[in-house]
């Protein structure tokens, strides 16, 4: 059985008669990176909420780290590191008394913060920037200051909301890297973003979220063998008569699961195979046309990316 | 125990024992005080006297009323300690060790029996607390506000101006009262009291306009910059939260209050001023300090945004502060011309007791009237703390405090109910629209 930091089972939340969160099942594995993708209003930030015991569901139960949210509160506080989508600015304060200040909150000894902070400061690469004022640094500065932040209890597992959102892309990939570099250090990492590069650059594992309700989960490979099941393969003849000879001729060729004729492209027709064979499979199917005599101009193998699979789940529902 | 409402973990559960011992001998104490008093004033026992404070020396019904006194203070005293151990403040054991220490002192100078309870409690909540000792900290949140306060020029700048301008006005006041003053001591002493009033008053003005707007926007302001929620989900508790933020904006205002002293002190050299008035003056200011700063307090964290907390705070401060000494001032005068008059109290001296305690409570509802009272009683009477009234009606004698005490007990009982109230308010897991 799989070793879920994260668990939700029905997890309701409505403010009056608007329901943000609609009976959510989440399961996120230990080490996992997990993407939580949605659109605006999808209900992700509300789940992050209830997930870091800022907000109480109306029903349902959601455990961190196998601790009830409700129930063991304080212990779920020890066992995350909170990113929300706003740097909430303390303007007035260097960045070591940041980090001293928030480790001070989560109770680490006066002794042993200052080498905690240098630490937290050299992993988020800051440590030029010890003594600066906190709003003079740049957002993506201020974002790795803030994940720093999240670090000073040595927590399981970082809720991070839109990590990367306003970030330049250097700043961004940055992140991405730190997020990687965690990761590796045995920390959870369970983010909201919209970017979906980033999700499938780094993600693990991803949820797809879209009004209040999840409507894809697992990992990656899973996810991609869900929403594509069989690869597509665009096959580019010469003319019009050609396609019906590859209609007749890739009947009989097994795991051939359909032939779909697409709109010319170039003057030039368009054929997509849909096959549920390996690459040896592939190979056979190209010879078996070039063996019919059939006046092939190209044969390319469609991968879908992930925000063709996020196109295809949603249904651009906004709350 | 955290901003919200989470669970306590077994270290804020043993806290959370000791302070509940601590609430449980404020309010033993509170209650021997106001049944004390209320035997003082209406049933003299000396038997009941002697055995509360069996050393005082004085009448009986006085000896009940210092009793009342005294355990008033004590609960207030054991109050500030329970906030103080929940906030896992640092000078919260000192507290407690000073109460048990002033009360044994008490008890053995004075023979101060009801101190006992006051001891026993915090003795009792002293050794349960002696195991957590390493729980006591820094308080995080007064230490980032007063780095804030402190860092750079600014604060050295805003304390260089503030004396610069008492010194000013203390000179502009010199030069226009020494003009129509006379010479000899007594106008030497006459320029030294006024001094010193004008002093007092600027500093109690300017705690009047700071305190409240110190600390009105302290805990709102976390929301406005989005910081309230990355606090909630620390470990930080509501008592701490709000302890420190009180902390931090108090401990500047009393870094004025204390750098104008020496300005106070000038008074000396003129005479007509003892050391009882400048310490009573400076109890009289501090407390006033905290109370004001204790509902800014209360309403930043009763409101989302500083401007509506900020403007309830005044209004609440202008109430305290200018409508109960006004209406105060108008009762006090009905009650003084109800004594005044012979044929109203004649052969009833109930009523002149009754009147005479409301005209005592009146004049303590403000700072600027239970410190001028004060001062004439600690003239007429030479007594700073407790003498016995004469009544008319009856050539009788009631037991009378000085209005500074009264002002005191009031006024700290408010800033910890206001205190308590800021707690139960942050405690109060807010969702959002």
């Amino acid at each position: 059985m799989t070793d879920l930091i994260i668990q939700t089972q029905d997890l309701v939340k409505r403010f009056g008669k608007f329901t943000a969160v609609n009976g959510i099942s989440l399961a996120v594995p230990r080490g996992a990176i997990y993407g939580f993708v949605g659109p605006n209003g999808a209900g992700k930030t509300t789940t992050m909420r209830i997930l870091t015991t800022l907000t109480r569901q109306t029903s349902g139960e959601a455990w961190v780290n196998g601790l009830s949210t409700l129930q063991d509160a304080r212990e779920v506080r020890r066992a995350i590191g909170y990113m929300p989508d706003e740097f909430g600015v303390y303007d007035d304060m260097r960045v070591w008394e940041y980090l001293d200040f928030f480790a001070a909150c989560y109770d680490i000894p006066e002794g042993e913060r200052r080498k905690l902070i240098e630490d937290l400061l050299e992993l988020v690469d800051l440590a030029h920037r010890r003594d600066d004022m906190v709003d003079k640094l740049s957002k993506g500065l201020k974002q790795r200051l803030s994940l720093a932040r999240t670090l000073c209890h040595d927590p399981a597992v970082l809720i991070l909301d839109e990590p990367a959102s306003g970030l330049d892309p250097r700043a961004r990939v940055e992140i991405r890297e730190l997020l990687v570099e965690l990761a590796k250090m045995g920390k959870t990492i369970f983010f909201s973003t919209h970017i979906l590069a980033d999700v499938s650059e780094i993600c693990t594992h991803i949820g797809i979220l879209e009004a209040g309700e999840v409507i894809a989960q697992g990992s990656m490979e899973e996810m991609r063998a869900k929403l594509q099941p069989h690869r597509e393969i665009t096959v580019t003849l010469k003319d019009q008569d050609a396609v019906e000879a590859i209609k007749s001729t890739v009947s009989n060729i097994p795991h051939v699961v359909g032939v779909t004729e697409l709109e010319p492209k170039g003057g030039r027709a368009r054929v997509r195979i849909d096959f549920t064979g390996d690459d040896e499979g592939v190979s056979q199917l190209n010879q078996a046309l070039y063996g019919a005599g059939i006046a092939i101009l190209g044969f390319s193998e469609e991968t879908r990316d992930l925000e063709a699979m996020f196109m295809r789940v949603t249904k651009g529902i906004v709350t | 125990m955290t901003l919200s409402d989470a669970s306590l973990d077994p270290r804020d559960q043993r806290l959370e024992r000791q302070g509940r011992i601590l609430a449980w001998g404020a309010a033993a104490c509170a209650l021997i005080g106001l049944a004390a008093l209320l035997l003082g004033l209406f049933l003299p026992l000396p038997a009941l006297a002697g055995m509360l404070l069996f050393r005082s020396g004085g009448a009986p019904d006085s000896g009940l009323v210092a009793v009342a006194a005294l355990c008033l203070f004590n609960g207030v005293g054991l109050v500030a300690a329970r906030v103080g151990v929940a906030a896992r403040e640092l000078w919260s054991p000192f507290l407690l060790a000073l109460i048990a220490a002033g009360n044994l002192i008490l008890l053995i100078a004075l023979g101060f029996t009801a101190g006992l309870v006051a001891l026993v409690f915090a003795a009792w909540a002293g050794a349960g607390l002696w195991g957590e000792r390493a729980s006591f900290r820094r308080n995080p949140v007064a230490l980032r506000e007063l780095r804030g306060r402190m860092r750079g020029g600014r604060a050295f700048l805003v304390i260089t101006v503030y004396i610069g301008l008492m010194s000013a006005f203390t000179l502009l006041l010199y030069a226009i009262y020494s003009t129509t003053a006379g010479y000899g001591s007594a106008a030497a002493g006459e320029t030294g009291r006024v001094l010193f009033i004008g002093i007092a008053g600027i500093e109690l003005l300017l705690i009047i306009f700071i305190a409240p707007a110190s600390t009105a926007g302290a805990i709102s302001i976390e929301r406005e910059h989005l910081t309230y929620d990355l606090l909630r989900a620390t470990l930080l508790s509501a008592p701490a939260f709000v302890v420190g933020k009180l902390e931090g904006a108090l401990v500047f205002l009393f870094v004025l209050l204390l750098a104008a002293l020496p300005l106070q002190s000038l008074a000396f050299l003129f005479g007509g001023v003892g050391e009882t008035e400048v310490v009573i003056v400076f109890v009289l200011l501090a407390v006033t300090a905290l109370a004001l700063g204790a509902t800014g307090i209360y309403f930043s964290a009763a409101h989302d945004r500083s401007l509506t907390a900020t403007v309830r705070a005044y209004g609440l401060v202008a109430v305290l502060m200018f409508a109960v000494p006004l209406l105060g001032s108008l009762a006090l005068e009905i009650v003084n011309q109800l004594l005044i008059n012979p044929g109203a109290v004649t052969n009833q001296p109930a009523l002149e007791t009754v009147l005479v305690y409301a005209g005592l409570l009146l004049t303590s509802l403000s700072p600027v009237t239970a410190a001028l009272n004060s001062q004439q009683v600690l003239v007429e009477r030479q007594s700073a703390l407790f003498w016995n009234g004469t009544l008319a009606s009856s050539g009788g004698t009631i037991p009378m405090l000085s209005p500074w005490i009264v002002y005191t007990i009031i006024y700290l009982a408010l800033a910890a109910l206001l205190i308590m109230a800021a707690i139960r308010r942050t405690r109060q897991n807010r969702e959002p629209a």
